[in-house]
C-alpha cells in the first residue's frame, strides 16, 4: 500500500468534499513569495502558486485508523469507515455525504433498501447524538512517524497545525512535491543526489531512511563478527547488534559477574539467576520513586493546609479587634507584602484571593444591612405622611362638598329672583331636580357626580400600600443580586 | 489512494482477523484489482457435492460504487459449476452484479454468500439456454453483456 496523503489521493477526493477546507499558513506562504522571486529574476517559465494545490491536503477520514474498534452501527455501508459528515436519508439510513453522493449518480435509490432518493429533498441531518458519538472516537494520526492518538473532533486541528509529521507542500516554486513540516526548510530537499556509500541517487528528504533500510554500498568488514557492514551503520552494529563483541549481562549493576560475546550473553540472560532479584530491585526502586513523590506531595499539601490555617487564625484574630471599616486594603497590604516575600507566588496568589473573597463577603453583609435599613426608615417616614394626606384628603372633600352646596345655593337664589316672568312649562327637567335635590339634601347623594372628591380619595387608599410593596420588592431583588454576585 | 483501495483495504483486513463464513475462503489477493477466493455448497445437493470453486474478482477503481466483475474459473481440480445461469466459460447471470442489481453495499463477503446460496437452491443439472453459442461467440466483458433476469426461481 502506497503511504497516507499521496496526491492522487486527493485528486480523487477532492471532488465531492466539501466540507474540507485547505490551509494556506503563512509561513509557506512568505518563502513562496521568496521563491517567485527568485524564479522572476532567473526568466524562467513561472507557475502561479494558484496552480500548487493546497499547502496541505485535506484530511482523507477514510483512511483513518482507529485506536479501538468501532461499533458497526458507526460505519458507513459504502465504505465501511466510520460516517464522516453523515447524512440520513428519508427511508433512515445513514451515510457518508461523500458516499451517498457517489452512489447516486449511478442509482438514484437508497443501496440499501432501493427506495428513490432525491438528494435536494431526501437529505436530513442526523441526530446530534450521532455527531458526538463519532465526535468522541479515538483515532491515529494518519501521518507517517506520528503516533499521536486522540478523538476525532480534535484530529483535524492536530493534523493541519500542529502535527509536525504533516506533508506540507516544498517552498521551492518549481518543485510540487511535499515534505514533513518537521523538515521543512527554505530550500528544496527533493534534488536527486548520489549517496555517498552507494551511489544510487537519493533525494535528501530521504537520506535518513534511505541509510538506515535502503543503502547497501561501502560495506566495511566488522572486526569482531567479520559480518559486511554498512560503513555508517558499523558504529551502531558493535554497540547494538554484534554477537561477538563482549557485553556484560544486563543485571551487571546488581551483581550478576557474567561478562561475554554477546550471543552468548543473550542466551544466558534467558535463565540469569539474577533475573528475579533484579526485578525485584527495579520494581522497588520505581516504588521508591513513587513513595517519594508522594511523600512529597502530601508535605506541599500539609504545607499549604498550614499556611491557610495560620491566615485564617490571623485574619479571624485581627476582624476581632477592628471594626469591619478599618479592614481596609492597608492592613491586607502589609500582611500580604510579608507574605509575598516568604512564600510562593501561588499561594501569594491564592491568599490575595481569599481575602478579597472575604471582603466580598463583608461587603456583601454591609449591603444588606443597609438595605434593610433604608428599606424600614423609608416606611416609618411614609406611615405619618399617608395618614397626613388621608386626612388632608378628606378636608379637601368637606370643603368641595360646602363650595358646590354653597354655589347651588346661589344659583337657585338667582334663579327665584329672574324667573318669575317665566312659565313653568319650559324647562320642566332642569328646573325640578336642582329644586327637589338642595331642597331636602344639604349632603350629596351621588358621589358619580363628584369625581374631584372621589379620586384623590381611591388614590390615597391604594397608593401607600403599593408604595409599601415596591420599597420591600426592591430590598429582595437587591438581596437576589447578591446572592447571584456570591454563587 | 482511490476509493475501491481504501474500501477493499477495510474489506481485506476484516477477513483477515475474523476469517470468513463456512465454505469461503480466499485465495489470494495481492492487489486491490483482482481477488481470487474458493467456495463450497454446504449441503447434501448431489449437483455440487464434494467439490470447491474458484471465484475471481476484478474491481474497478469505482469499486463499491460499480459492481466487481465476478467470474468462475477453471483449473483441474476446480470446475466451472452446473447451474442454469452459470456459462460453461464461468460467466454468472446474477442480477446483483448487474448494474441495476448491485448496490454499494454488497462486499466480496456477501457475493460470495449469495453465490453459495445460488447453488444451493438450485437441482436442475443444466447450463442456460443457448450456453454454446453464448461461449463461442461472446466477446464481451461479463458486466457489458445484457443479461435478462427472467428466472425469479433459480
Amino acid at each position: 500500500m502506497p503511504p497516507p496523503n499521496t496526491p492522487d489521493d486527493v485528486l480523487s477526493d477532492q471532488g465531492d468534499s466539501n466540507t474540507l477546507t485547505f490551509i494556506e499558513p503563512d509561513q509557506p506562504s512568505e518563502t513562496e513569495t521568496t521563491a517567485a522571486m527568485r524564479t522572476a529574476r532567473t526568466t524562467e517559465p513561472q507557475t502561479a502558486p494558484s496552480q500548487r494545490g493546497p499547502v496541505i491536503l485535506p484530511l482523507d477520514y477514510q483512511i483513518l485508523d482507529y485506536a479501538d474498534t468501532v461499533d458497526e452501527t458507526l460505519l458507513c455501508p459504502v465504505c465501511r469507515t466510520a460516517f464522516h459528515s453523515p447524512i440520513i436519508t428519508s427511508c433512515g439510513h445513514t451515510f457518508c455525504a461523500t458516499c451517498i453522493n457517489r452512489a447516486l449518480e449511478v442509482q438514484p435509490t437508497c443501496p440499501i433498501d432501493r427506495k428513490p432518493i432525491n438528494k435536494t429533498i431526501d437529505f436530513h441531518q442526523p441526530p446530534l447524538i450521532i455527531k458526538e458519538q463519532l465526535d468522541r472516537l479515538k483515532v491515529k494520526c494518519p501521518n507517517k512517524g506520528c503516533d499521536q492518538i486522540c478523538s476525532r473532533e480534535h484530529l483535524e486541528g492536530h493534523y493541519e497545525h500542529r502535527c509536525e509529521y504533516t506533508q506540507v507542500l516544498c517552498p521551492s516554486l518549481r518543485c510540487d512535491k511535499r515534505i514533513a513540516r518537521r523538515y521543512l526548510t527554505t530550500e528544496c530537499m527533493h534534488h536527486q543526489e548520489p549517496c555517498e556509500y552507494c551511489g544510487e541517487s537519493v533525494a535528501e528528504v530521504d537520506l535518513a531512511d534511505h541509510y538506515d533500510y535502503v543503502c547497501t554500498g561501502a560495506s566495511s568488514r566488522c572486526e569482531w563478527c567479520e559480518a559486511a557492514v554498512v560503513h555508517h551503520r558499523l558504529e551502531k552494529h558493535i554497540q547494538e547488534d554484534c554477537p561477538e563483541t563482549e557485553v556484560d549481562c544486563k543485571w551487571f549493576p546488581i551483581g550478576c559477574k557474567v561478562s561475554d560475546k554477546r550471543f552468548k550473553v543473550v542466551e544466558h540472560e534467558q535463565d540469569c539467576p539474577y533475573e528475579i532479584i533484579g526485578r525485584l530491585v527495579r520494581e522497588r526502586t520505581e516504588d521508591r520513586k513513587l513513595i517519594d513523590s508522594l511523600v512529597d506531595r502530601i508535605n506541599a499539601l500539609e504545607n499549604q493546609a498550614n499556611d491557610r490555617h495560620d491566615r485564617r487564625a490571623r485574619r479571624s484574630h485581627r476582624d476581632f479587634l477592628l471594626p469591619p471599616s478599618s479592614m481596609g486594603l492597608n492592613g491586607a497590604a502589609d500582611d500580604l507584602e510579608s507574605l509575598r516575600s516568604s512564600s510562593s507566588p501561588e499561594s501569594y496568589m491564592l491568599a490575595r484571593f481569599e481575602r478579597l473573597e472575604m471582603r466580598m463577603e463583608d461587603l456583601t453583609k454591609q449591603l444588606q444591612e443597609l438595605d434593610a435599613y433604608q428599606s424600614s426608615f423609608v416606611l416609618q417616614q411614609l406611615y405619618p405622611i399617608n395618614n397626613q394626606l388621608v386626612e388632608l384628603a378628606s378636608k379637601v372633600g368637606v370643603l368641595n362638598m360646602h363650595t358646590t352646596w354653597l354655589m347651588n345655593m346661589q344659583r337657585l337664589q338667582q334663579r327665584t329672583g329672574s324667573t318669575v316672568n317665566l312659565s313653568n312649562s319650559n324647562m320642566p327637567s332642569a328646573n325640578d331636580s336642582p329644586r327637589q335635590d338642595f331642597g331636602t339634601r344639604p349632603e350629596f347623594p351621588d358621589r358619580q357626580a363628584f369625581p374631584i372628591v372621589n379620586l384623590p380619595l381611591r388614590g390615597l387608599v391604594d397608593e401607600p400600600g403599593s408604595q409599601y410593596f415596591r420599597a420591600d420588592d426592591r430590598r429582595s431583588s437587591i438581596g437576589r443580586d447578591m446572592n447571584a454576585s456570591r454563587l | 489512494m482511490s476509493f475501491a483501495t481504501k474500501r477493499l483495504g477495510k474489506e481485506l483486513s476484516k477477513i483477515n482477523n475474523n476469517s470468513l463464513p463456512p465454505g469461503i475462503e480466499l485465495v489470494s489477493a495481492d492487489d486491490f484489482e483482482e481477488w481470487y477466493l474458493d467456495i463450497k455448497v454446504l449441503d447434501n445437493n448431489p449437483l455440487y457435492q464434494n467439490q470447491v470453486y474458484r471465484l475471481k474478482f476484478k474491481f474497478s477503481a469505482q469499486y463499491p460504487i460499480e459492481p466487481p466483475e465476478v467470474v468462475f474459473v477453471k483449473l483441474a481440480n476446480r470446475p466451472i459449476p452446473i447451474h442454469p445461469h452459470i456459462y460453461s466459460n464461468g460467466i454468472i447471470c446474477l442480477d446483483l452484479l448487474g448494474q441495476a442489481g448491485w448496490s454499494p453495499v454488497q462486499n466480496v463477503e456477501s457475493i460470495c454468500m449469495s453465490l453459495q446460496s445460488m447453488l444451493t437452491g438450485n437441482n436442475k443439472n443444466e447450463r442456460p439456454a443457448g450456453d454454446e453459442e453464448f461461449v463461442r461467440g461472446n466477446r464481451l466483458r461479463p458486466k457489458d453483456i445484457d443479461f435478462y433476469y427472467h428466472d425469479n426461481n433459480v
